[in-house]
């Protein structure tokens, strides 16, 4: 995989090479000051508007910042006793939290199963896990809500939570298969010689060593669980049942959108998941994996 | 008195405690009249408790789905035209029964035809709350009183032509006199007259001149929209926009802050503009007297067509009962509270809505008076809602209007734009779209889904597809360590399975079997055969179009998406200072609400004043030769009309999901710590080079996850409809109809869920190729521990 050169140049490669490195790494945050003003311009967008009140919303351009800046729409948002925001952060911290773990869990496992076992219809049943991403879920909705329906689970959490425990969805048991499969195979021959079985490696070789894979799906799916938006919609009556991306929904009315509330509560929600993903984004850190020893 | 008999009445038939489920959906200003009536209505009704719920998004949705799993809530919110999609169903009562319940109930006060709209067949089957008629002209006093035009009062006239002998009695020529035109030949520094949105003005006029859009709104067979009259009526329309200048044209209006024709008229551009009174709480939030940019303003009645009869579009709501209730006596009760003299007073309180009983409709609180707080004084001649009341016309009640006059009304917007002739494109598209409703009416004669026969096939398709898995399997011989392998397998396999099996496999199965039927969700379902695969090959109009734009769409955002994550998770790998900092700001576009990112783009793309325009037509873009280099793809005024165009409303699409390339580049930075640091040393030593340890380290290593990448983007991208729908909801002319879009439209709009299905099913199948060709195609994937 990798060409040996000669010994000869490779101190004047090196030193050509530390060189290229500094200039690349300037060259890099050049490009992702430049960029990050593109990336940055909903957020900017967003908080401009829920710091305004709601004449400045109306009269001003969208790109300006406020002259008063005002958290007022924040407080609004928060003590609103008809649109209750702690209780719709309860609920949908509960459901994020839970499904989260669900799939974290049985999504790995899946993986482990398809990546490092090889049993009967194993590929094809691959083949089946990927087609079930295939069918647009918009023709399944109403069968799929009949049947929660028929065993009593609309108007509760179940339908957000419980499926997340049976796999965690296929895109999560894919994106952690090609992982396993991507670490080597002597670590597990290693640890079969030392006496473990499947569940060993699954859970004392291979979840360590995924670490980033593992966080980047746990980070997408408590932000899916966190944003989701139809899910809750259908299945949850009740407005004390509601989550926060639904039930600040309620700041759009029919032709009289309250932009400078709903910013304002859209900003509230995204802080969480930017904070998950802060943390989480720690493991990634350059050379944590150790693989591809030869 | 009214009162004390609906008490007895309520305490008389509730000796338990009933409970009853009421959803509406309004938003937070509505609710908290709703609410608090809802507790009046409790209070005079001991021992029925109402749940009030309300249903801000995909409202026609949720309700189907409730109604289809017998779970529907006791009284909804409805409008004219949605309530036949239920009523034709059997699925709501007919409100006449009730009636004698309650004595003092009388509906010959309420507005004839707002009654007419909410019935079908002389059955009344959703008791209005308001009427709206679109009929508002909201003026602006300073600029009349400088223009020296009197204040209108209503008795002004249209013609095609301006006629200067009848003065301010031609609404043109108001219109004319009111336009200031700008001093370099640009646009106007203000317009005389803006709708509310594009067709409000082009559907007042073909409705004064007697046309219709339909020849029954209830229960077609002709699709209208070739008629001489609607023709002109859209050309004339356009006309005054894009010729006269003295409307502002759709793109301008959309040019305009928060693509809102009362912003216009708030920051004085328009001094005339268009709508429902449903404006008026926003304007008197926006004009407080005193205060900078206050002018002093009222309303007056639309004109009337000289040589026509006063007609004007508009809308309504109310409250329904659904049969599957178990109270509908309490219902009616609930009802008749809400959408009777308490609810309407109390709306009307706040100024939201116009009653929809008469005699409420001309006194205080909804006109104002001498008990009228001063603040709501404004606007005095609310009178007018009232007068125009007689002359309204609802939109089509037929649950097929959604979907033909999507087909027929394609072209108007390139009409609108200026790129066609009305009487060139608007005939060949009523064409189409009376074709798509002679088909709709010919299924209406199929015979039942055979369900027994369905099951069969259900389990049939099982068990062939079980056969298939297990197919390779067949007479192997295996080892005992192999035996145990299959168990483990199986058991780290088993929660999806299991999964799979109990909640995705019967769903499946189900839309499958429902791609050969005419199915509405609501009413059993009708065998169709091939009918539906047939018809998408072979006469739907927008099938093609779709998958192709679907097609190009996928080839070329995906591509770009995963380069785009690849290179932006690279330079985010390396050891710079701040880079969590630096990985969340590029996350961030993937959080944003798709309503914000929406706002901001159509902001970028906008054709004059864009950011995008602005950067390719500044003395920089010349420079570069960014202008020349588009020429080809601008428009009659030179530039670029990025989402407005055909030309480049898809690409411009493409540019946008780029964007969101913040949780691929997630996916590829976990991949990337795959890739351990001493192979680059080791790499670098060797002599190695940037490209070289590229092609040879980093991209081996990560293959598998740049692998899954691909993979899940063409699933996904194909599958894509939310940019589509909320930037430029297929258009222009086709130009963006995803085929999920279309499949959306269907299944929802038209309740052709069947239909749908079948849509689905083709998608799945192309998107099943696309993934077995990738999946053989394969061989550049390279697993570290394969195998």
């Amino acid at each position: 995989m990798i060409r040996r050169g000669s010994g000869e140049i490779s101190n004047k490669a090196a030193n050509r090479a530390i060189w290229l490195e500094q200039g690349g790494k300037g060259v890099g945050l050049v490009t992702l000051l430049l960029g990050v003003a593109v990336f940055l311009l909903p957020f900017y967008v967003m908080l401009a508007m829920a710091l305004k009140d709601q004449s400045e919303v109306a009269t001003t351009s969208m790109w300006s910042w406020p002259v008063h800046p005002t958290l007022a729409n924040f407080v609004e948002v928060l003590t609103n006793p008809n649109v209750s925001f702690a209780l719709f952060l309860k609920n949908t911290t509960f459901i994020a939290v839970t499904s989260t773990i669900g799939v974290v869990i049985s999504s790995s496992m899946a993986a482990y199963g398809f990546a490092r076992v090889e049993f009967a219809g194993r590929d094809r049943l691959f083949l089946v896990l990927l087609a079930t991403m295939m069918l647009p879920g918009i023709v399944t909705m109403i069968p799929t809500y009949v049947m929660y329906a028929s065993i009593g689970w609309v108007n509760t959490f179940k339908p957000l939570i419980i499926p997340a425990f049976f796999g965690g969805g296929a895109f999560n048991i894919f994106l952690l298969r090609q992982f396993y499969l991507g670490i080597p195979r002597e670590l597990d021959e290693a640890a079969v010689l030392d006496g473990a079985n499947h569940w060993t490696i699954y859970w004392k070789v291979l979840m360590p060593l995924t670490k980033p894979a593992l966080v980047t799906v746990g980070v997408f799916s408590f932000m899916g669980a966190w944003r989701d938006f139809m899910g809750p919609l259908l299945y949850l009556n009740e407005p004390e049942k509601q989550t926060l991306e639904v039930g600040l929904r309620t700041y759009t009315a029919l032709r009289a959108e309250k932009w400078h509330l709903l910013m304002a509560g859209s900003v509230l929600v995204i802080i969480p998941i930017l904070i998950i993903f802060f943390i989480g984004q720690r493991s990634f850190i350059k050379g944590i994996v150790m693989t591809g020893g030869k | 008195m009214v009162l004390s008999t609906l008490c007895v009445l309520g305490c008389a038939s509730a000796q338990a405690d009933i409970s009853l489920r009421f959803v509406v959906w309004d938003g937070d200003e509505a609710m908290k009249v709703i609410t608090s009536e809802v507790h009046n209505f409790e209070v005079a009704h001991p021992g029925i408790h109402v749940k009030l719920e309300t249903v801000n998004a995909n409202y026609q949705e949720k309700l189907l789905a409730q109604v289809a799993a017998n779970v529907a809530p006791d009284v909804a919110m409805m409008d004219p035209a949605d309530f036949q999609r239920f009523s034709t169903r059997g699925k709501l009562y007919s409100l006449n029964q009730f009636f004698k319940l309650t004595p003092e109930f009388d509906l010959s006060k309420y507005y004839k035809n707002l009654v007419d709209a909410h019935s079908l067949n002389g059955e009344l089957y959703v008791l209005p709350r308001d009427i709206a008629p679109c009929s508002v002209i909201y003026y602006n006093k300073r600029l009349f009183r400088e223009a020296g035009i009197p204040y209108p009062d209503g008795t002004w006239t249209w013609d095609f032509q301006e006629r200067p002998d009848l003065k301010d009695k031609d609404f043109l020529w108001v219109m004319h006199r009111l336009t200031k035109p700008a001093a370099n030949g640009g646009l106007p520094a203000q317009w005389g007259y803006s709708p509310g949105w594009k067709e409000l003005f082009r559907d007042m006029i073909y409705l004064q001149m007697g046309a219709r859009a339909l020849d029954d709104y209830a229960s077609p067979k002709r699709m209208l929209y070739d008629d001489p009259r609607i023709i002109k009526a859209t050309q004339f329309s356009a006309d005054l926009a894009l010729v006269n200048h003295w409307m502002p044209s759709d793109t301008e209006i959309t040019n305009a802050l928060q693509s809102n024709a009362s912003q216009l008229f708030t920051e004085q551009k328009v001094a005339m503009f268009q709508s429902g009174i449903w404006e008026v709480p926003g304007l008197r939030k926006e004009l407080i007297p005193g205060t900078k940019g206050y002018f002093e303003w009222d309303i007056a009645i639309a004109p009337v067509y000289a040589h026509g009869v006063r007609a004007y579009p508009t809308g309504g709501s109310g409250y329904c009962i659904l049969k599957q209730t178990q109270h509908p006596k309490e219902a009616w009760l609930l009802t008749q509270w809400m959408a009777g003299p308490h609810g309407m007073l109390a709306m009307a309180r706040a100024g939201l809505a116009q009653p929809g009983i008469h005699e409420l409709a001309i006194s205080e609180p909804w006109i104002p008076g001498p008990h009228t707080p001063i603040d709501q004084q404004v606007p005095h001649n609310r009178i007018i809602t009232d007068q125009s009341a007689p002359y309204v016309v609802f939109s089509p009640t037929t649950i097929y209007w959604s979907e033909i006059s999507g087909i027929g009304g394609q072209t108007h917007e390139l009409v609108f734009r200026g790129t066609a002739k009305a009487q060139d494109v608007m005939p060949p598209a009523n064409l189409r779209a009376q074709k798509r409703l002679d088909a709709l009416i010919h299924d209406e004669r199929l015979v039942p889904f055979d369900w027994k026969l369905g099951g069969v096939a259900g389990v049939v398709l099982m068990g062939i597809l079980g056969a298939w898995i297990y197919a390779p399997e067949r007479g192997k011989r295996r080892s005992t360590r192999q035996k145990k392998d299959n168990l483990a397998g199986y058991m780290f396999i088993l929660p999806w399975l299991l999964g799979t099996i109990l909640f995705t496999v019967g769903p499946m199965v189900l839309s499958f079997l429902m791609s050969f039927a005419d199915w509405d969700i609501i009413r059993p379902a009708k065998w169709r055969g091939a009918g539906n695969y047939v018809e998408a090959a072979t006469f739907d109009p927008t099938f093609w179009k779709a998958l192709s734009v679907t097609l190009m769409y996928t080839v070329a955002a995906v591509p770009l998406g995963v380069a785009a994550s690849l290179g932006l998770a690279m330079l985010l790998n390396t050891k710079v200072w701040g880079m969590p900092l630096w990985r969340t700001c590029y996350y961030l576009p993937s959080l944003a609400s798709a309503v914000a990112s929406a706002l901001i783009w159509k902001k970028v793309f906008q054709a004059d004043g864009g950011i995008l325009n602005g950067f390719i037509y500044s003395s920089f873009g010349h420079l570069a030769g960014l202008d020349k280099f588009l020429a080809p793809f601008a428009d009659a005024t030179g530039k670029v009309n990025w989402l407005g165009s055909e030309k480049t409303a898809l690409f411009s699409l493409v540019l946008m999901s780029v964007w969101g390339a913040g949780s691929g580049m997630v996916i590829l930075l976990a991949g990337l710590q795959n890739v351990p640091q001493y192979l680059y040393e080791a790499a670098t030593l060797d002599g190695a080079g940037h490209l070289s340890r590229f092609r040879n380290v980093t991209l081996p290593l990560v293959s598998p996850t740049l692998f899954f990448s691909l993979i899940t983007g063409f699933i996904g991208s194909f599958q894509v409809f939310s940019s589509a729908l909320l930037m430029t909801d297929g258009g222009p002319n086709m130009a963006t109809t995803f085929f999920m879009l279309h499949l959306y439209k269907q299944a929802f709009l038209s309740l052709r869920m069947g239909y749908a299905s079948a849509l689905a099913w083709v998608l799945f199948a192309v998107i099943l190729v696309f993934t077995v060709a990738q999946l053989r195609m394969s061989k550049w994937v390279y697993y570290e521990g394969g195998k």
